[in-house]
């Protein structure tokens, strides 16, 4: 139970977070699933108001397909230990991320594992420092009563 | 060139340079002849009241119980048969898992009042004379005047999607009247649309020891909807952010496949 509680409030922050800096509506990404691939990258921008990873991917039919995962703007992602050096063009990393609806490749970024074992993910809101308190978690024990 | 040509080529030059003048006055707010602009010195330095607080700094909508940063409509609304159209519209793609017509994220400007809690930080800074907010979110700007001047003619007024917002003094409230919106690509939420009858009412005031800007909004629409909707958001101080050139580019939504999918119904 304490681990679902904990995966539901995952979801919900990455939810919150992804939909709260975009600059659009994320109509089309099926939240509930992640994907995982290995590829090269082909482009890697690193802006406002979002950054963007291009990743070429083998496909099963011996072809290449240019899987494109939307990123948080630098402000968030370099609360995760980025830096704009962080992937260039040419480096091998897995990607995950929250998938298309369509089925079509690419969707939200979640993580990447470079290929010295690095995983960086996806950054927290900045815009949250300063802001209330967060609520507590639910996965806090509670309390027993005092006999 | 003839002599009648010569004689009248000063005259040409300076009704070239009036127009020139002209033009460029056409992208300013109107003034009336012969007043100040906001950032005269002669005009911040004119003795006033002092202001019951100061705004200057970097806000950011901090969300939280009773505080959604979506500017939704009261229980009961009626929409005009107009704005109804799209709201069903909007209803009918978010149950099939789409979004309808999310203009935002084909580079469309906010606006008011959507600009004001989309989550990005916004920098304000107070003179006697107008408040300038510059959000982070594609630098949107607006500015509250407060130098006593009126609404531009509607006549000649030039519709925005911050609209012109003229604010006044009312004791501890600083109260903003906005007007003058655009007639289409404005959305106050998903599937209701701003028109050029928008009125914006904002009573602002500080609470918390000055941490805490809260704003009444007091929303009239005659063409999109009837009567008003009134609802109150609030923003903290982020005082280690400051705000960056944030743009819509070009190249951005063809590496945003969220924009370019067939999740959108335009």
């Amino acid at each position: 139970m304490k681990k679902m509680l904990l995966t539901t409030m995952l979801a919900i922050a990455v939810l919150a977070a992804n939909s709260g800096y975009a600059h659009h509506s994320g109509a089309g990404i099926d939240r509930t699933k992640t994907v995982t691939v290995d590829g090269t990258v082909k482009q890697f921008k690193w802006g406002n108001p979002h950054s963007w990873l291009e990743v070429e991917v083998t496909n099963n039919k011996g072809g290449v397909d240019l899987w494109n995962f939307e990123m948080n703007p630098p402000a968030y992602l370099v609360q995760s230990g980025w830096k704009s050096s962080s992937v260039k063009a040419g480096d091998k990393v897995k990607v995950t991320g929250r998938p298309f609806l369509s089925g079509d490749p690419g969707g939200i970024f979640v993580s990447v594992t470079l290929a010295n074992g690095q995983v960086l993910a996806g950054g927290r809101a900045p815009s949250q420092v300063g802001g209330p308190p967060p609520a507590t978690p639910a996965t806090q024990p509670v309390p027993a009563p005092k006999q | 060139m003839t002599r009648s040509q010569s004689t009248r080529a000063p005259q040409l030059a300076a009704l070239i340079v009036i127009g020139l003048f002209a033009v460029s006055d056409l992208s300013a707010q109107f003034q009336a002849p012969g007043a100040l602009g906001a950032l005269a010195p002669a005009n911040i330095a004119k003795p006033r009241p002092k202001a019951p607080f100061d705004l200057t700094g970097t806000w950011l909508h901090g969300g939280g119980p009773d505080n959604n940063f979506r500017f939704s409509p009261p229980a009961g609304f009626k929409l005009t048969p107009s704005a109804q159209v799209h709201y069903d519209a909007a209803r009918k793609a978010q149950s099939e898992g789409k979004v309808y017509r999310d203009e935002i994220g084909q580079c469309w400007p906010a606006g008011l009042p959507v600009i004001m809690t989309r989550v990005w930080p916004i920098a304000m800074i107070q003179l006697p004379t107008a408040i300038y907010m510059i959000s982070e979110f594609m630098n949107s700007m607006r500015v509250v005047y407060l130098d006593g001047r009126s609404h531009t003619d509607p006549d000649i007024a030039v519709p925005s999607f911050n609209g012109e917002s003229i604010g006044r003094w009312e004791n501890d409230t600083l109260v903003v009247d906005t007007r003058y919106f655009v007639a289409d690509h404005h959305w106050i939420d998903s599937g209701i649309p701003g028109s050029d009858a928008l009125n914006i009412i904002e009573r602002m005031r500080l609470t918390n020891e000055g941490k805490t800007l809260e704003i009444e909004y007091t929303l009239t629409d005659p063409k999109s909807w009837e009567g008003s909707w009134k609802m109150t958001k609030r923003w903290q101080r982020v005082d280690e952010r400051d705000i960056a050139e944030v743009e819509c580019l070009p190249d951005l939504n063809q590496h945003m496949p969220t924009t370019q999918s067939n999740a959108n119904v335009r």
